[in-house]
């Protein structure tokens, strides 16, 4: 019985390995496959056997035919494959087994670049929880209950003193409290305002910074963002600082960057302005340090904060900030 | 925050152009959003001179004129207004001229007669109220010049985007200051003049009229009020109009547009009672009622009902409240048509009173955007007299003798001792005492020169009372550096020490993940950290499942959005129905992110984060090279083997999933990960009911990792291993089991046999059979055994009776048959 089986494999191999045309290879499938095949009738005889041969028999067959079908599968892609050439060889304009591709969500990648970006300049990674006591995300941070600065971040209330967080400034006195200066970190995460339509979604994602030593200075402010800004965008990018107000931060300011599409003459996607509001920044608030105990005498610092989502925007030239989190696979593949 | 040329012009003179102008505020902090012209709308309308006018031959009351307008081109134009002669000026509209009401002006007939444009009214351009006939302008005139430039109208409106610390901007004398700090040469502004003219005192005193009382001075810590007899209430005079149109606020009565002009102007909101609604001749500030008191119902002057808590402030008289402090007045005695006697508030409210009482009440009104922000406490009585003042004169109102000031809290003025030094360091500028105090004065901030010569060196800073927002030294370092401007700090880079810390392992753990995922063909997803209320119910999670330990939003922006998420799972399935509904069948999708647990009341909920990942749709497409092939469970299985073998985590065992722990799991198609007895996570096909649910149409898989877990399960060091010297050689065994026997139980007991005895390198699976000829409750399943000795070739004879024993002891634990 092995005997024949052998045989049986041999033999189809042999043909089907020769087999130089898909008519010849067809012929030699129905010869040993077909419904009166040479292994068909093999499996067929099984229950004439001895009882105690029948199932090796039956597992032998069976593990043959599913060899000799794939023989013949790959027999015929190369004669497909072939089809063109013979001695010259194979079609190589057939094409590839692609393998898939992922992608990282263009979030994650802007993210990635801007985390490197200090990292180089000697920050470090300070995360914290996205839900986040009222004292970290308001007070520590100068924003006492109803001052009205509380309304330029519409927050989500899980009680009356947790919220989500509304910017990822909160790790920044988590870290002071911990660690004397000098201190470099920027803090990436999700954050949440109670707010949505076409620019705004109730959740998105910053990168927040924050350097505190001896004779930092807004002079100093200005050479970091500058060499980020310059980094991430465009090596020539012109930017400005403009008088602005955040309660964490005195004397605060917003980074404009040259628009890239107008040149500074101004277009839709800077409102006339000629300029695009990046960053939010400023030296930090002697009260933010009083919180944490830092000596305000002996110590000053910066601090910074940007939107991924719109940075990620002016990047890629994303129109509408909803495509974040739809998760469409075809938009994600663009990136 | 709207403000108008032309008003500010009353204060300050600006020459610049409004382009200019708004550029220099934004670069000192006011920024300006936006420029509207306001006589836009006077484009094609031109001064024009009626050369002939004759009667209309079909129409009694119209007049057909030929009107000059200018270059020598006459155009016939009919009128209907009965003061039209030769001879006169008139405001003509030319063809395509747009007048206020989208009324479009086109070449046309009238009665026959045709009409080339229109002679306007003052209340046809909105110049004034005088609709009785059309405007006769006064002077001589050169044809066709435009209306604007001819009445000298041309007036531009900023719109400023105030940020909440500068409260004493939201004021035309505020933003006038900036204007004078911000031109060349600088200048001061000029305030109106508020003294009341001797003609229009009455010889009554306010004393006999009201008295005041404030029960709660820490909330209102100055109250003045003065009064006016014989008010005539009507409309204000245009002039009055335009200056409050033009900033968008809506006229009601002279008496109170000139409140808000005032409050526009100055900055501090003022009140106008109707003095004979007022009981008992009495004004009581108090608040609404004790502790624990039941709330108060109140309505006010726009007709609608409050419900206010005890604590609230609130203006009374003898009898009731008649305004809530600070927010907004009550009808029960608004100004009407029928007052005479005016009793005019002008007070200080605490701040946080304020924007707590505007917050629970929902009441945002000009006056409480104002007073939660910080008016100027030593305002209260200039914007008084100046309400007065207009009051006498535009309401033909007589002044009251006497004023009401009651101020038990005195606002203290603040001081700043200033160190040149500590702000040069702060800015990285090198500015000297004398250029700070410069700077400084020029927004009138009082610098005491002698305490300048002391020898420490600071700067005595009297701040003015209405800069609520400076109290202390690095305030000033802003109005410095604002006022200098911050582009021209120069940039230097700071100096910092080498010093480093350990980069934080979880976000390098995540880049790695990321980064294996990506190369397994999936894409990342990030869905929203908020899920729908009903999210277990969806999964068939139940109580006591911690994942129905679920944090609730209170003020959710929707019921999509309305909790926190217990589980990755939503999420995942969610993005997979809205990409199947986009024809997209074929899905590989991961997140890395966190999930919540409530723990207890007021107490932040416990942060989990995860990896999840979804596969959907078929394994390989229609090609010409293979078939379209669904993915099925062991797809998934092999996108986490092939995960925790990037992070060399071996030894892991997967579970069948109890009953009810991942009940979204199709029954019998679910898995634990399990690692040293730590459950990594699960994986499994998604129910058809669950499936269902969340509109899904076809099969899904899914796993997830707790990333804490993982991260335990990492190895602590990877040591490398030298690499075999000898060959291998494999052997293979075939054993019919019955089916209910698990594959993973049989390698396990392999392994404990490898383990024991040394030569065996690796054992695997490569064949599973089913099928009647084995029998309906068997299968058939082969492995492979490789066998190597680190110190020599194998032989045959080397491994024959290993092999052999380990077969027996697989006969032995399974009840298994060899073949054949
Ligand atoms: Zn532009």
């Amino acid at each position: 019985m092995q005997n024949n089986l052998q045989d049986i494999e041999k033999q189809a191999l042999e043909k089907i390995s020769t087999a130089d045309s898909k008519d010849a290879l067809e012929s030699i499938s129905v010869q040993f496959l077909g419904r009166k095949g040479v292994l068909t009738a093999f499996l067929r005889n099984i229950p004439s056997l001895p009882v105690d041969e029948r199932p090796a028999a039956g597992k032998n067959g069976n593990l043959l035919k599913l060899k000799l079908e794939e023989a013949v599968r790959q027999a015929r892609s190369e004669l497909e494959a072939g089809a063109a050439g013979g001695a010259e060889g194979i079609d190589i304009t057939l094409p590839g087994r692609m393998v898939k591709k992922g992608a990282l969500h263009p979030i994650t990648q802007v993210m990635d670049e801007i985390s490197g970006i200090f990292l180089r300049l000697g920050f470090d990674i300070a995360e914290g929880p996205e839900v986040e006591t009222d004292y970290y995300n308001f007070e520590a941070l100068n924003i006492p209950k109803y001052h009205p600065a509380r309304d330029m971040q519409d927050t989500f209330y899980v009680s009356e003193n947790i919220v989500l967080r509304t910017h990822t400034s909160g790790s920044q006195p988590r870290v002071m409290e911990k660690n004397e200066p000098p201190v470099r970190i920027i803090s990436p995460g999700k954050v949440f305002r109670c707010d949505s339509d076409l620019t705004h979604t109730p959740m998105f994602h910053q990168v927040e910074g924050l350097m505190v030593d001896r004779n930092i200075s807004f002079g100093d402010l200005k050479g970091v963002l500058t060499t980020f800004v310059q980094q991430f965008f465009d090596k020539d990018t012109l930017l400005r600082f403009r008088p602005s107000f955040f309660p964490f931060t005195e004397p605060s300011a917003e980074v404009d960057i040259r628009c890239a599409m107008c040149k500074g003459k101004g277009c839709r996607v800077c409102s006339n302005t000629g300029w695009i509001e990046i960053l939010g920044s400023g030296m930090v608030h002697p009260a933010v340090f009083e919180n944490v105990g830092y000596d305000t005498q002996k110590y000053t610092g910066f601090a910074f904060g940007m939107g991924m989502e719109r940075v990620a925007m002016l990047k890629y030239g994303i129109d509408d900030i909803r495509k974040y989190f739809e998760n469409d696979v075809r938009f994600l593949g663009q990136f | 925050m709207k403000v108008s040329l032309s008003w500010l012009r009353e204060y300050i003179p600006v020459d610049l152009d409004p382009k200019d102008l708004s550029d220099r505020l934004t670069m000192a902090g006011l920024e300006v959003d936006g420029v509207e012209s306001l006589y836009d709308y006077l484009d094609n309308v031109v001064v024009a001179q009626v050369v002939q006018a004759r009667q209309h031959p079909n129409a009694d009351k119209l007049t057909c004129c030929t009107v000059d307008i200018g270059k020598g081109e006459l155009f016939p134009i009919v009128c209907g207004a009965p003061n039209v002669r030769e001879g006169m000026y008139v405001a003509c509209a030319l063809p395509g001229a747009v007048l206020p009401g989208d009324f479009k002006i086109k070449k046309s007939k009238l009665r026959g007669e045709p009409s080339h444009g229109m002679l306007c009214s003052a209340a046809e351009l909105m110049l004034a109220h005088d609709a009785s006939g059309i405007m006769d302008l006064d002077g001589e005139f050169v044809t066709g010049t435009p209306l604007e430039s001819a009445l000298k109208l041309t007036d531009a409106v900023l719109e400023i985007d105030l940020t909440p610390n500068r409260p004493d901007c939201l004021s035309l004398i505020g933003v006038a200051r900036e204007i004078g700090a911000l031109t060349e040469p600088r200048n001061k502004v000029t305030l109106p003049d508020v003294t009341f003219p001797e003609a229009k005192m009455d010889s009554r005193d306010i004393h006999d009229f009201v008295s005041v009382r404030i029960e709660d001075p820490q909330l209102c810590p100055r109250y003045t009020a003065g009064m006016l007899f014989d008010v005539k209430v009507g409309p204000s005079p245009v002039w009055l109009k335009q200056r409050l149109e033009a900033v968008g606020l809506s006229c009601v009565n002279n008496v109170v547009d000139i409140t808000n002009f005032v409050m526009m102007e100055t900055g501090q909101p003022l009140h106008a009672f109707d003095y004979d609604n007022i009981a008992k001749s009495k004004i009581i500030v108090r608040t609404a009622g004790k502790p624990g008191d039941a709330p108060l119902e109140f309505t006010t002057l726009d007709s609608k009902v409050h419900k206010l808590d005890p604590e609230m402030l609130m203006i009374c008289d003898g009898e009731k409240p008649v305004g809530i402090a600070g927010v907004m007045g009550g009808e029960n005695s608004e100004i009407t048509d029928a007052t005479t006697r005016v009793l005019v508030e002008s007070a200080y409210f605490n701040p946080v009173s304020i924007r707590r009482t505007a917050k629970r009440t929902g009441i945002a009104s000009d006056a409480s955007h104002r007073f939660e922000r910080g008016v100027d406490p030593e305002g209260t009585l200039f914007a008084l007299n100046r309400a007065v003042s207009l009051m006498a004169q535009f309401c033909s109102a007589t002044i009251a003798r006497g004023i009401i000031d009651e101020n038990p809290v005195k606002t203290p003025p603040v001081t700043i001792d200033l160190s040149p030094k500590a702000l040069n360091v702060r800015l990285g500028t090198s500015f000297s005492a004398d250029e700070i105090a410069q700077i400084l004065g020029s927004v009138e901030f009082g610098i005491d020169k002698k305490a300048a010569q002391k020898d420490d060196g600071l700067l005595q800073v009297h701040v003015p009372s209405f800069r609520v927002d400076v109290a202390r030294p690095e305030d000033l370092s802003e109005e410095v550096a604002r006022l200098w401007g911050y582009n021209k700090i120069e940039t230097s880079y700071p100096l910092i020490t080498a010093k480093g810390r350990t980069l934080a392992s979880r976000p390098v753990l995540r880049g790695k993940i990321r980064q294996a995922m990506t190369g397994f063909g999936f894409c990342e997803a990030i869905n929203y950290n908020f899920i729908r209320k009903d999210a277990c119910a969806r999964m068939a999670i139940e109580d006591p499942d911690k994942r129905t330990r679920m944090v609730e939003i209170l003020n959710p922006i929707s019921d999509q959005m309305a909790v926190l998420r217990t589980s990755i799972v939503p999420g995942l399935l969610e993005a997979m129905a809205r990409n199947t509904a986009k024809q997209v069948d074929t899905l590989q999708l991961f997140e890395i992110g966190k999930v919540f647990f409530d723990t207890a009341p007021g107490k932040q909920p416990e942060e989990v984060e995860v990896v999840g990942g979804l596969i959907t749709g078929y394994r390989w497409d229609q090609t010409w090279y293979s078939k379209k092939e669904a993915v099925d469970f062991f797809d998934l299985k092999g996108v986490v083997q092939g995960l925790l073998s990037y992070f060399q985590i071996s030894g892991v065992l997967y579970e069948r999933t109890e009953t009810g722990t991942c009940p979204y799991f199709e029954p019998g198609y679910g898995a634990r990960i399990v690692k040293d007895g730590l459950v990594l996570g699960t994986l499994g096909k998604i129910a058809s009911g669950v499936g269902a649910a969340f509109g899904l149409k076809q099969d899904a898989y899914l796993f997830d990792l707790d990333m804490d877990s993982l991260e335990k399960a990492l190895p602590q060091a990877i040591q490398a291993v030298g690499l075999p010297k000898f060959p291998s050689i494999s052997r293979d065994m075939t054993f019919i089991v019955p089916k209910r026997v698990e594959v993973g139980v049989m390698i396990d007991t392999i392994s404990a046999f490898a383990q024991k005895q040394g030569l065996i390198e690796d054992y695997f699976l490569f064949d599973v059979f089913e099928g009647s000829n084995i029998g309906e409750d068997k299968k058939s399943l082969s492995f492979r055994v490789v066998y190597r000795s680190a110190s020599k070739t194998l032989t045959e004879n080397n491994i024959k009776k290993i092999h052999e024993q380990l077969s027996q002891k697989i006969i032995n634990d399974f009840q298994a048959d060899l073949p054949g």
